[in-house]
């Protein structure tokens, strides 16, 4: 029952029921008050109703059957006063005018029969305009007839002026139920509005946390179970979060203790190879240690680039991306990477214009795709022994004189480094194109 | 004799880059945690310093370093490579390594942040045929002339051997002599250059003391 009480459904039907109800209801105290203050104008001497003023002027003429000719006058102008546009006359038997109330009634003087017929044939009808009737004065009919005649203009009762006046009143009144109905019908649906509004606008996902804030339940209806549903949710959807941070932070964990764990004995490895290297060694020992050194640095960057790859393709690489002057980045990497490529007596081409080329990408990332980049020629592109490094239109180019991407390379792994510059470039929304045949490579990095 | 504190829980590495530096003429203190190094740190020119240790990690332990001497310089080293440690540790680090690094780059590496120290410069350079004071920023050329230089040409040539054989792009160089970030296209730096060059070099029409990286900036290689 309290369920029932409520809930939002139970509501609205009360207001409908309510509506239902009022409606009959306003009609009927309308309609009382209506006629209450009808009656009362009603109260009144005359009658207004032809059948009533026919009734009323026979009586009359029978009680003015033996009455003298001052009582008739009298009792003429008393009904005179009582319908005051009626004209009121009496012929006696022979024709002659007797009374006339007003006096100023024009009417002849002496009537004969066919003045009488005439007057009669005249006055008969519905719609004879005025309202006649005729008596007959006494029993006897010898003491000639009595004339009644009012306007129909003057028959209108003040009750049907009233109606006509006010019959617009039902009508207003009933737009005034109606109305206060839709205001309510209104009101009830702002209200729902209004809270499921709030609903949705805390729905709405901000951008920091990813979780949106609960909200405070009011009331037990339908939106507020709804409202209990959605606190209940951010609930669930805060933990789910925080195992998934926690279970993010076990897997970066992970990466970074394997990351360590392998580096750790490769350090140590180098520092022994080193160690070999200074002592006297024969031709072929010192090779192999140049050797063990050198794949000992190809290791180190293949652990790097695994572990990017992994972060990079799981969106955890930290990304943060910013309007940054690509010539610079491009300057400071060729400036590192330079004496390498001096040392192998690479021929080094470089064309990188004065002016910004702004780019938003992050320089973290953009640096890792030039070393990755830069690496690969150093790895396998010597026998070209040439680089080109060119930013011209919004596009950064790399060239290299080596036996191509295809070619058999003494060493694998170009893949790790090339599919981390892949999903880099691809992240950073820029595009890139790779030529590749037996003279040469050339890769050309370009902003959308 | 230049002395480093060495921070490096595992043995292999630690007691191999002590035998290297010691090989080199350095003195070596080598300690296996960040707990109680205060110690050493009055008597230390430079930290290395592994990120990964028992207890209280590199970072921490680096940190610590920097707000009690501000002065010595650090050089991290990394078994990880995540760029959160990288950026986390240049943060207040001068310089980061990750492993397996090369007994030579770590120690050119570690050169270089003592050059940077004013008070751990050699006193004497020779480049070319220059022979540099610079404790008393004088400058004599093989035939004993002394050469005047202003104050900004002094200062780009004397950042420029602070890093000797790296090259510097034209940004760097400006924004660590003039302290301001460089416009592009600003030719300053090049018109300095060239009267720095009309100063010092031989043949300043074939510069062989400041060499110019074409499209990329200056070198002066020792």
């Amino acid at each position: 029952m309290n369920r029932l009480k409520r809930s939002l459904l139970s509501q609205y039907l009360l207001i409908i029921l309510i509506a239902m109800m009022i409606l009959p209801a306003t009609l009927m105290l309308l309609s009382t008050l209506f006629f209450h203050t009808l009656y009362k104008t009603e109260k009144e001497d005359r009658f207004y109703n032809g059948t009533d003023i026919e009734a009323m002027w026979h009586k009359t003429a029978k009680e003015l059957s033996s009455a003298s000719e001052d009582d008739i006058e009298g009792r003429f102008t008393k009904l005179k006063s009582i319908y005051k546009d009626a004209s009121l006359f009496w012929i006696d038997d022979s024709g002659a005018k007797r009374v006339s109330v007003p006096d100023t009634l024009s009417i002849r003087q002496n009537w004969s029969i066919s003045d009488a017929i005439q007057f009669m044939k005249k006055s008969r009808g519905d719609t004879a305009d005025p309202f006649t009737v005729v008596a007959f004065l006494g029993e006897k009919q010898n003491a000639g007839f009595i004339v009644f005649q009012i306007p129909r203009s003057a028959m209108e009762s003040p009750s049907d002026l009233l109606r006509e006046k006010y019959d617009f009143l039902f009508i207003v009144a009933l737009l005034v139920v109606f109305s206060v109905f839709i205001i309510i019908s209104a009101l009830f649906f702002f209200r729902i509005r209004k809270r499921l509004l709030h609903l949705q606008k805390a729905m709405e996902i901000p951008e920091n946390t990813g979780i949106p804030i609960m909200i405070s339940v009011k009331q037990n209806d339908e939106i507020g179970q709804l409202e209990k549903s959605f606190n209940l949710m951010i609930v669930e959807l805060e933990a789910g979060k925080q195992q998934q941070w926690e279970e993010e932070k076990l897997r970066k964990e992970l990466i970074a203790n394997l990351s360590h764990d392998l580096r750790t004995p490769l350090t140590t490895i180098r520092g022994h190879a080193y160690r070999l290297q200074k002592e006297p060694l024969s031709e072929k020992g010192k090779e192999s240690a140049a050797l063990l050194d050198e794949k000992i640095s190809y290791m180190g960057d293949l652990i790097d680039n695994l572990v990017s790859y992994t972060l990079l393709s799981t969106g955890k690489y930290p990304y943060h991306p910013e309007q940054i002057d690509i010539n610079r980045v491009v300057r400071k990497s060729i400036a590192d990477w330079y004496p390498t490529f001096e040392n192998m007596n690479f021929k080094i081409e470089i064309a990188i214009p004065d002016e910004q080329l702004i780019w938003n990408i992050d320089p973290q990332w953009f640096r890792r795709i030039l070393d990755n980049l830069l690496q690969n020629i150093y790895r396998h592109a010597q026998s070209g022994k040439f680089v080109a490094i060119r930013v011209l239109d919004d596009m950064l180019i790399i060239e290299d004189h080596g036996p191509g991407m295809n070619a058999e390379s003494t060493e694998q792994g170009v893949g790790i480094g090339l599919s981390v510059v892949s999903l880099m470039i691809k992240e950073m929304k820029l595009t890139w194109d790779i030529h590749t045949d037996e003279n040469g490579t050339r890769i050309e990095i370009r902003n959308q | 004799m230049k002395t480093i504190l060495l921070i490096e829980d595992d043995k292999e590495i630690g007691s191999f880059v002590k035998e290297d530096f010691e090989y080199r003429g350095f003195a070596v203190t080598w300690v296996i945690s960040g707990e109680n190094i205060e110690e050493f740190l009055h008597n230390v020119d430079v930290v290395i310093l592994d990120v990964m240790l028992p207890r209280l990690d590199g970072f921490t332990v680096g940190q610590r370093v920097k707000r009690t001497m501000p002065h010595i310089p650090i050089l991290m080293l990394s078994a990880r490579t995540s760029v959160d440690d990288k950026l986390e540790g240049l943060r207040f680090a001068d310089d980061y390594m990750t492993k397996p690094f090369h007994p030579d780059e770590l120690a050119a590496r570690i050169e270089v942040l003592l050059r940077r120290q004013e008070s751990h410069r050699p006193e004497m350079m020779k480049v070319g045929h220059l022979h540099i004071n610079l404790k008393e920023n004088r400058i004599v050329s093989a035939a004993g002339e002394e050469i005047i230089l202003t104050a900004k040409q002094y200062q780009i040539f004397s950042y420029l051997l602070t890093h000797p054989n790296q090259i510097m792009t034209k940004e760097q160089l400006y924004e660590g002599v003039w302290n301001e970030p460089y416009i592009n296209g600003d030719k300053t730096l090049m018109v300095h250059i060239r009267y720095l060059r009309e100063r010092i070099e031989k043949d300043p029409g074939n510069p062989a003391i400041i060499e110019t990286i074409r499209g990329i900036g200056y070198r002066v290689k020792q």
